[in-house]
């Protein structure tokens, strides 16, 4: 079996994405190493590890990690949906554009950090409480990205809709939704950020689980590795999360010839 | 070909995500069942986490009708926000939040009082620090928490010394920050308890200044709202029962909870050891004696100011029958 040089070349192009992280680590745990940093502040990724395996061993790891996803989840089922639903609404209704539109872009600016007190209050600080914060953050990005898909598709596609007599259900089902799924899943994809970021702050209201709680915990005694492993879960999530989104609009967009190549 | 892998991939992603989601929703919400719930609020090593982590509490209140759910707060002076808030409905804190927050009107009952915690708060310098009396302390930046046992502590140092509160730079951050701005030395001194202190003591070989004896108590107090309390009469003894036989069996076996708080507080063991051999577990109801410092305490933070109304701490007592 003989490889083609244009084969070899695409192998060294799929590695190339891992070639920044995989050197960051090696520098960062050869310079903890050679006490160029300290290691009180600064654990070597060995130690982040060795801390990851402990804390999975005992058990609390996978249940914060399973609390996160949970309260994560929930925000972007609930978020996700009212921002669906209001980006569809306005999309296609004047009147609901009119009403509501220049209301939400106004609670959009609002930073989630002001709105804790609030949501203290409204919905104590059980699991509730976390879930309206995430909710809040998603349903932004969904309702952008929806009502900006539909109201950019071409008039043109409309009008043969029409000219083919089609329904307003397959109007939206056959032409309005498919055409609008480019601009839907980018805002996904957004979310999907604003989702984990926004799950941080919900989980230091008086929370005595997940992971930002594991993170804030570990400050409280100093605890390096510990803060640098949520920070490496976040960003692992983060990344499997952003890597989800992308399949979904890879399956999803076949249709679309520009995708094609990829 | 290509399609169908990512299909595979995305579908084990998917299945994976609602998995740890489910399983994450059975760790946050336990058995639904018809018990009656009792929020209490706790610190980090206090009785109530030694009982939170031995477990015998949470199974004698659940025969006698009562789901018992714990959360953990930084200090006190939030979980006296989370009672008046009514998201707890008892709270373990230190001997001034009660105080400040019966001040600013919060309606506050004092259920059952602790052991004196003299030796394990106090103020901690670093190690190669030239500070060598409270009276050195002069001008210098010494971190604290408002509102909370760290205040009183250092008010009464410093009056011992023979010197006012104005004579230090005064830093008030949340005790997690406080450990931060210490280590670094961005302050000069730290006021903490335990298990704060033994660990800037062991971790750091932070000197201790001066502990708590003959300054501040410092007991460990369970509280709740006249409100709740009076309704919740058998509540309140049944805690006091089982939180004060949860406490004889911590003096009994400090080995055993050594280990516990070990696991619980997920720090080195000869820091736990540490604050477990220099100090006494005992919880019982109130007495007029234990309502008498608490009176001491109002008095000197209404003399400093620092709080704006005289308080008489006997009111919000509620003495419950052993």
């Amino acid at each position: 079996m003989k490889k083609s040089n244009k084969q070899d070349k695409r192998q060294a192009e799929n590695l190339l994405p891992w070639l920044i992280p995989i050197a960051l680590i090696i520098v960062w745990q050869v310079a903890v190493d050679a006490k160029w940093i300290d290691a009180t502040y600064v654990p070597s990724p060995l130690a982040v590890l060795e801390q990851g395996v402990t804390l999975w061993q005992a058990g609390t790891l996978q249940q914060n990690m399973g609390i996160s996803l949970y309260r994560a989840t929930m925000g972007l089922l609930i978020g996700g949906a009212v921002g669906f639903v209001l980006g569809v609404a306005n999309g296609l209704s004047r009147i609901s554009h009119a009403l509501f539109n220049s209301t939400i872009q106004m609670v959009r600016n609002i930073p989630h950090l002001a709105l804790i007190p609030l949501i203290i209050i409204w919905f104590g600080i059980g699991e509730p409480a976390k879930v309206t914060l995430v909710a809040i953050g998603v349903m932004f990005p969904i309702y952008i990205n929806t009502l900006h898909g539909i109201q950019s598709i071409d008039p043109k596609l409309i009008e043969m809709g029409q000219s083919y007599r089609l329904t307003k259900w397959q109007m939206f089902t056959k032409v309005i939704f498919p055409g609008a799924m480019p601009t839907i899943l980018m805002g996904l994809r957004y979310a999907l950020g604003v989702m984990w970021t926004t799950l941080i702050v919900s989980e230091t209201i008086s929370a005595s689980s997940g992971i930002g709680y594991m993170e804030t915990n570990a400050q409280q005694f100093l605890d390096m590795p510990t803060i640098f492993l949520a920070i490496i879960i976040y960003a692992i999530l983060g990344k499997v999360s952003d890597w989800i989104a992308a399949l979904l609009e890879s399956i999803l967009l076949d249709w679309q010839a520009s995708k094609g190549g990829r | 070909m290509k399609k169908r892998w990512q299909k595979v991939i995305l579908v084990v992603l998917l299945f994976f995500w609602a998995g740890g989601t489910y399983y994450g929703y059975q760790q946050t919400t336990g058995s639904r069942d018809k018990l009656q719930k009792v929020t209490i609020g706790y610190q980090k090593g206090d009785p109530v986490d030694v009982s939170r982590s031995r477990g015998v509490l949470v199974k004698k209140m659940k025969e006698l009708g009562y789901r018992v759910v714990f959360k953990e707060f930084a200090d006190g002076a939030s979980e006296m926000q989370a009672l008046a808030a009514g998201s707890i409905n008892y709270a373990r804190t230190g001997d001034t939040p009660p105080v400040t927050a019966a001040a600013s009107g919060t309606d506050i009952a004092y259920i059952a009082a602790g052991a004196s915690r003299s030796s394990g708060s106090g103020i901690l310098v670093q190690k190669d620090s030239d500070i060598d009396s409270v009276k050195a302390l002069q001008g210098k930046k010494v971190a604290y928490t408002q509102s909370t046992s760290s205040q009183f502590l250092l008010l009464q140092a410093l009056s011992k010394a023979g010197m006012s509160a104005s004579d230090i730079e005064w830093v008030n951050m949340k005790q997690a920050d406080a450990a931060i701005a210490f280590s670094k030395g961005d302050v000069d001194a730290w006021v903490t308890w335990d298990p704060y202190t033994a660990q800037g003591q062991v971790t750091q070989q932070a000197k201790l200044l001066t502990n708590g004896d003959g300054l501040s108590q410092n007991r460990d107090f369970i509280l709740s709202t006249q409100q709740y309390a009076k309704k919740h009469e058998a509540v309140n003894e049944y805690l006091v029962k089982y939180l004060s036989e949860d406490m004889t069996w911590a003096n009994e076996h400090p080995k055993a909870l050594t280990k516990l708080l070990t696991k619980a507080l997920g720090m080195k063991q000869t820091i736990v050891a540490k604050m477990v051999d220099r100090r006494d577990w005992t919880l019982t109801p109130m007495t007029k004696a234990i309502a008498k410092e608490e009176q001491t305490i109002a008095d000197v933070f209404y003399e400093n100011d620092l709080i704006k109304q005289r308080i008489n701490v006997s009111d919000d007592v509620i003495y419950v029958s052993e």
